[in-house]
């Protein structure tokens, strides 16, 4: 009976785990207040409870050891090892919030993103192609957007202060040589790029990442969707073209072609014309999308386009006495071939711990121009490569190093004279995003450029940070330097000039409730080292020459500076009027500069101080017809006047064009036939048919001015678009 | 000796009754947890609804290999994912949802409730913010649906989900009540001969489709 006993000892001795403990406790966030409604259990085993209203606990167990779990949503989980004594064990648990949205600053000063991706941001995609007198294009939209200025006759981003050559388009990295159709004088050209191709857009007014280059003012960020929208074909018909696209998709990989023709002689036919068109512009194109998924993480992006473009026109010229087209008039006579290729390959490691994002791309562009049966033919081709591997760190820190090669070859004809020009340009970066705590964050950054054309070197350092001063709210400051290669134009004659360079200074506000937005920016931005010509006799500053299609033949150097200073603010509301979606923005920019063609210092001719926007939304249910209105005001811009005794600094550039006004609108109604969906939309441009003028020219003899207006005034567009395809269901559901 | 034996099987037996007790208590646990969910509904206030999908949670911490736990701890943050106030709520309780998707879906693959599952997440994410998430989040709806039908074309829950969705879609984008009637009554067709494999398996749908089979022409 001994070993029984022994046994029966040895069971006895084991039996606390018989014995029941009480654990209990109370669960509470970093500042001490209670989490009802956590999770709080022995890890692999049925014990456990929920916090009580208060935060508290209390559940029984057997065991003598375990881990306790404790899981809040919203909150990091915590799990401890603890050892059970009866009868009971009391254990407080702290619990730290997950970082969010709300309880994480992000950095912001400077850019305006419209992205489905992150939840508080100003825009989404959808505000692109819905707002009224954007007509769907991308730029049109930015313009409409604090810190940009409108410039009615030129194509391109004004931002605060700076010229059309100060911003870049990128998409998925790399730079787009050629974001817009070819260029006219006097004639907004549009954008390349259709809306719904990107999944996300940031637009970036100054103080941007260490990971672009190559723009003294400004970034428009644009990323191509990860898969199409769709399946199947769809049709597009409005005034001036004709569209088709078909989507095929399979489980990892997808493609999308386009074609499409257009001939605005039918439209022009219907709205007065400002310009005198010899030929109408005819245009043709065709894109190819394709998008693999080769692993679980690996993603390749591949996009080509191709259009093929022709117009004829005579441009007024005061300059002119006579000519073929007869006096005030230049013929020009345009064929635009353009092709673009961007690839873009992103993969991950490691859990997400490293990314890598590489891209190639090419770009080929030709204009056949002639100027009064002169020979003023262009040509670019960029090919560019890029690379940015990310180590991502604990709390949300990170550190991104990169590289980037372009080759661009350049040719421009001048009166029969053929100049030509190849740069190597080479990047590489450096950039980390540390976060003090969840409230503030940092941003550092540096940048390297080389280019051989001008044999220079220039490294830019990158900062911004951000605290969050409340759940909705956060204040943001950027400060950086920003190089770019002096206009092409001028490196043609002359390559010994020097980077040109913005140093920016941002400081930014922002308050995101409850379908409410608030956001107040004001920046300094320093001018250094920027290109001035001297095309007068014996290399003075020559007199300052109008016409848009000059080139600049004379000394060059890189003595020019100036400043630029302002502030913006935008407001949206989504909430107050139920249905009503409404923004309102204000900019002002206070700037002077000496550079270009200008003899002093002065507010140049493309900037106009004051520039306000009201953009308003909304959906009719009944009418299933989504309706939008948007007035614009830009104040007077500063135009050269030969009449003026422009020697002195107070007459030089001191006359204003009027103010310009423009009400637009747009509707859009949405329908299903036999269960294709299909979306008829109108609109109208200057309802009030305001005779705007953004700029004017004199006569050669002083006497006469011109006024440099649209290419129409009041102006309408109709059109349509159906999706062939029983899949292409849109599913708006109301649960 | 006798008593020896006594003891050793009383040893042996506790030491196996965690094993065999264990699946009792997964059952209980289940039942239990199954009635309370049953109990609530949309007016249930919400830290109820979570204590219950904490409930399914310890279960699912409890049974690393059982899909059904973490599939109703799921289904109910979508639910919750309906209940929330602000969007960033919703999507937090989405967030969680699709968490346990994913844990299900690894013990399970091929599993017509999960890709249910799927779909409905997805249609509580759109929910959120329809004008500006059919493009994110149509398509994938679509195919879980599809999924869910190919992997049992008995199911008619992927029904009651593609019904509801179109029963609320506006006319325009091809929903309404004339669209969805159809396939609203092809999910009364499969309730009549579905049959949960166990008690503890998903049977809900039915009461969901009732107001909107009431305005179906008869």
């Amino acid at each position: 009976m001994r070993l029984p006993l022994l046994l029966l000892t040895t069971i006895l001795i084991n039996t606390p785990a018989i014995a029941q403990t009480v654990v209990k406790g109370r669960v509470t966030d970093a500042k001490g207040r209670p989490l009802p409604g956590a999770n709080v259990f022995l890890k692999g085993t049925y014990d456990g409870a929920n916090t009580d209203s208060t935060g508290r606990f209390q559940f029984k167990t057997r065991r003598d050891t375990a881990t306790l779990a404790v899981s809040f949503i919203g909150y990091e989980s915590v799990a401890k090892k603890i050892t059970l004594t009866p009868p009971e064990i009391n254990i407080p648990v702290r619990l730290e919030e997950v970082a969010n949205e709300l309880n994480t600053v992000v950095i912001t000063a400077g850019a305006f993103e419209a992205s489905d991706e992150r939840k508080m941001t100003m825009l989404k995609p959808m505000d692109i192609v819905t707002t009224a007198g954007a007509q769907a294009d991308i730029t049109a939209t930015m313009n409409l957007l604090p810190g940009a200025q409108r410039v009615g006759e030129q194509e391109g981003l004004f931002v605060r202060g700076g010229s059309n050559l100060e911003s870049k388009v990128v998409i998925d990295g790399m730079i787009v040589q050629n974001p817009f159709f070819s260029s006219l004088p006097d004639i907004q050209s549009r954008g390349r790029f259709q809306p719904f191709m990107f999944k996300g857009t940031s637009f970036s007014t100054g103080g941007y990442s260490a990971q672009y280059g190559q723009a003294l003012s400004s970034v428009l960020l644009l990323n191509t969707n990860d898969k199409n929208a769709n399946t199947g074909l769809n049709l597009g018909i409005n005034l001036v073209s004709v569209n088709a696209g078909y989507d095929y998709e399979t489980k990892n990989s997808s493609a999308s072609a386009s074609l499409y023709y257009g001939n605005l002689k039918p439209l022009f036919a219907l709205i007065r014309q400002n310009v005198e068109w010899v030929r109408e512009p005819v245009f043709a194109g065709s894109s190819l999308t394709y998008r693999l998924k080769p692993t679980k993480t690996g993603m390749l992006k591949i996009y080509g386009m191709y259009s093929d473009s022709r117009l004829a026109m005579n441009f007024r010229d005061p300059s002119v006495e006579s000519g073929p087209a007869g006096p005030g008039k230049t013929p020009i006579d345009q064929h635009n071939r353009n092709a673009f290729m961007t690839s873009a390959y992103t993969d991950s490691w490691d859990e997400g711990r490293w990314l890598l994002n590489a891209g190639l791309s090419y770009s080929r562009n030709t204009d056949d121009m002639q100027f009064s049966g002169m020979d003023f033919s262009r040509f670019d081709e960029r090919t560019q490569i890029r690379a940015v591997l990310t180590r991502l760190l604990p709390g949300n820190n990170s550190l991104l190093v990169g590289a980037e090669l372009h080759n661009l070859a350049l040719q421009n004809g001048v009166m029969g004279a053929r100049y030509k020009l190849n740069d190597h340009y080479a990047a590489t970066f450096a950039e980390t995003e540390i976060y003090v705590t969840r409230k503030l964050a940092g941003r550092i950054g540096v940048r390297g450029e080389y280019s051989s054309l001008i044999n220079q070197f220039n490294v830019a350092p990158r900062l911004s940070f951000a605290y969050k001063t409340g759940p909705y709210s956060q204040v943001s400051l950027a400060a950086g330097q920003f190089y770019q290669t002096p206009d092409y134009r001028y490196l043609y004659l002359n390559k010994d000039l020097d980077f040109e360079r913005a140093d920016h200074l941002i400081l930014n506000y922002q308050i995101i409730k409850n379908q409410r937005t608030f956001r107040v920016e004001t920046f300094y931005k320093n001018y250094a080292a920027l290109v001035r010509e001297f095309t007068g006799q014996n290399g003075t500053v020559g007199p300052f020459d109008t016409n848009p299609y000059r080139f600049p033949i004379g000394r060059t150097n890189n003595t020019g500076n100036g400043f630029a200073k302002g502030f913006d603010f935008f407001w949206r509301d989504q909430k107050t009027v139920k249905g009503l979606d409404y923004w309102v923005t204000y900019s002002y920019v206070d700037t002077r500069r000496l550079f270009s063609q200008y003899a002093m210092r002065t507010t140049p001719a493309f900037v106009s101080n004051h520039n306000a926007s009201l953009i308003t939304k909304r959906y009719f249910s009944d009418l299933r017809t989504n309706m939008g209105l948007t007035y614009t005001f830009t104040s007077g811009r500063p135009y050269y006047n030969p009449n003026r005794n422009n020697e002195r600094s107070e007459e030089y550039f001191s006359d204003r064009t009027p103010a310009v006004h423009n009400l637009s609108f747009s509707a859009s109604y949405i329908t299903a036939i036999k269960g294709n969906f299909m979306v008829i939309y109108a609109s109208v441009d200057n309802i009030l048919n305001t005779r705007n003028v953004f700029t004017y020219r004199y006569t050669p003899d002083h006497k006469t001015r011109y006024a440099v207006g649209p290419q129409s005034y009041r102006s309408f567009f109709i059109g349509g678009v159906i999706m062939l395809s029983k899949k292409a269901k849109v599913d708006v559901n109301q649960l | 000796m006798k008593t020896l034996i006594i003891i050793l099987s009383t040893i042996l037996f506790t030491s196996i009754t965690p094993v065999w007790a264990q699946s009792e208590q997964y059952k209980q646990a289940m039942t239990d947890a199954l009635a309370t969910m049953k109990g609530q509904s949309e007016k249930t206030p919400l830290p109820d609804m979570l204590a219950t999908a904490n409930q399914f949670e310890r279960i699912a911490g409890a049974e690393p290999k059982e899909w059904l736990p973490r599939y109703y701890a799921s289904l109910l943050y979508v639910y919750l994912g309906f209940m929330g106030k602000e969007a960033t709520d919703k999507d937090k309780y989405l967030d969680q949802a699709d968490k346990y998707l994913k844990e299900a879906q690894a013990l399970s693959p091929q599993n017509d409730e999960l890709a249910v599952l799927k779909a409905y997440i997805a249609q509580s994410r759109m929910v959120v913010d329809p004008m500006n998430r059919w493009q994110t989040y149509g398509q994938p709806f679509q195919d879980a649906i599809a999924e869910a039908k190919s992997l049992n074309a008995n199911n008619p829950r992927p029904y009651v989900l593609e019904g509801s969705g179109l029963f609320y879609t506006p006319e325009q984008f091809g929903g309404g009540a004339k669209a969805a009637c159809p396939i609203l009554n092809k999910a009364v067709e499969k309730f009549t001969t579905f049959k949960p494999i166990s008690d503890l398996h998903p049977t809900w749908g039915k009461s969901n489709i009732e107001p909107m089979l009431a305005q179906c022409p008869k």
